[in-house]
């Protein structure tokens, strides 16, 4: 895409450029939203190599479809759902969607925050770990990818009381999970 | 906490982007997938452009031939050799007539302007 600087503006700016065939704008969207879209895959469940062939996809279909896009919610929103239906269609068509309750094995994502929240977000990462698979998919589509309730059922294919007693399951381990810091540190201040 | 505000903090968690070392490899990768994308694309047409091209160059001579030959079997009855003859000499006068060698330099012309954009758009690609 050249050596030229790289172009600035508003994401929807951007879009707009990228909608009229501006591969160099698309491409500064993609360095601002690709770690994001690569997070949230993980998170979903992918592992990392799919995750990042997924993310890749998820940016060239959402370059062909850009024209779509208008501004309604974030970018970053957009290409997300974008990359979480990819990630469903993938695990659909490989039968691993699997709503079992049992906690399998995540991996480590791939890189750690620059920010000084840095902590929390591993915090997060560990946390989601606990959750099962279907809780896991369930409310990482919810916060991560911004789906309702209704859309993840939908695309999951499962009854909507479903998919809200995963995602409140879900959020009652994360929960405790995430206190528990919290009440170590305070246990250690009073202590 | 407040369930309200737990919501609000996993989903202000979720929206902090963890940082990947790769992420410049990543973002070349999608870069060259978007490129190589693109080049298939101007390919794709530029093939369409010379196809049509082509085509409509052959639609132009082979109508102007085959009102020719539809004439020579309405004059029926001279023999073979006649009619070869007589052929021979439609055909030449087809391309010498102003219109006809007007349609014949269109088509040529066509097909000039096709190759010509075949290429050029090859010669961007490589």
């Amino acid at each position: 895409m050249g050596a030229q600087s790289p172009p600035t503006g508003h994401d929807i700016e951007l879009a707009a450029k990228a909608a009229s065939g501006d591969r160099q704008a698309y491409g500064e969207l993609v360095r601002r939203h690709g770690s994001a879209v690569r997070g949230l895959l993980r998170r979903l469940g992918a592992d990392s190599a799919t995750a990042d062939d997924l993310a890749q996809d998820a940016f060239i279909t959402g370059f062909e479809q850009v024209a779509e896009f208008r501004g309604e919610g974030t970018f970053a929103g957009w290409i997300k759902k974008i990359a979480a239906r990819l990630y469903l269609k993938k695990v659909k068509r490989e039968a691993r969607l699997i709503f079992s309750d049992t906690i399998e094995p995540a991996e480590e994502l791939g890189g750690r925050d620059a920010s000084g929240d840095a902590a929390s977000r591993i915090d997060l990462d560990d946390a989601l770990k606990a959750l099962s698979r279907g809780e896991r998919l369930c409310v990482s589509l919810c916060y991560g990818a911004d789906w309702s309730h209704a859309e993840a059922a939908e695309a999951l294919n499962l009854p909507i009381g479903t998919v809200k007693s995963h995602v409140k399951r879900g959020l009652d381990k994360l929960r405790a999970k995430l206190a528990r810091p919290e009440e170590g540190a305070r246990r250690e201040a009073h202590g | 906490m407040a369930e309200s505000d737990f919501e609000a903090q996993l989903t202000r968690l979720f929206a902090e982007p963890p940082s990947f070392p790769d992420a410049p490899l990543f973002n070349a990768e999608v870069a060259a997938k978007l490129d190589r994308g693109w080049a298939m694309r101007r390919l794709f047409i530029g093939g369409a452009g010379t196809v049509a091209g082509l085509f409509g160059a052959f639609q132009i001579l082979s109508t102007r031939f085959a009102d020719e030959i539809a004439q020579l079997s309405r004059n029926g009855g001279h023999n073979l050799e006649a009619e070869y003859s007589v052929g021979v000499a439609k055909i030449n006068s087809v391309l010498t007539t102003p219109a006809s060698a007007e349609a014949v330099w269109l088509a040529a012309a066509l097909a000039v302007v096709a190759l010509a954009f075949v290429v050029t758009r090859l010669v961007e690609e490589l």
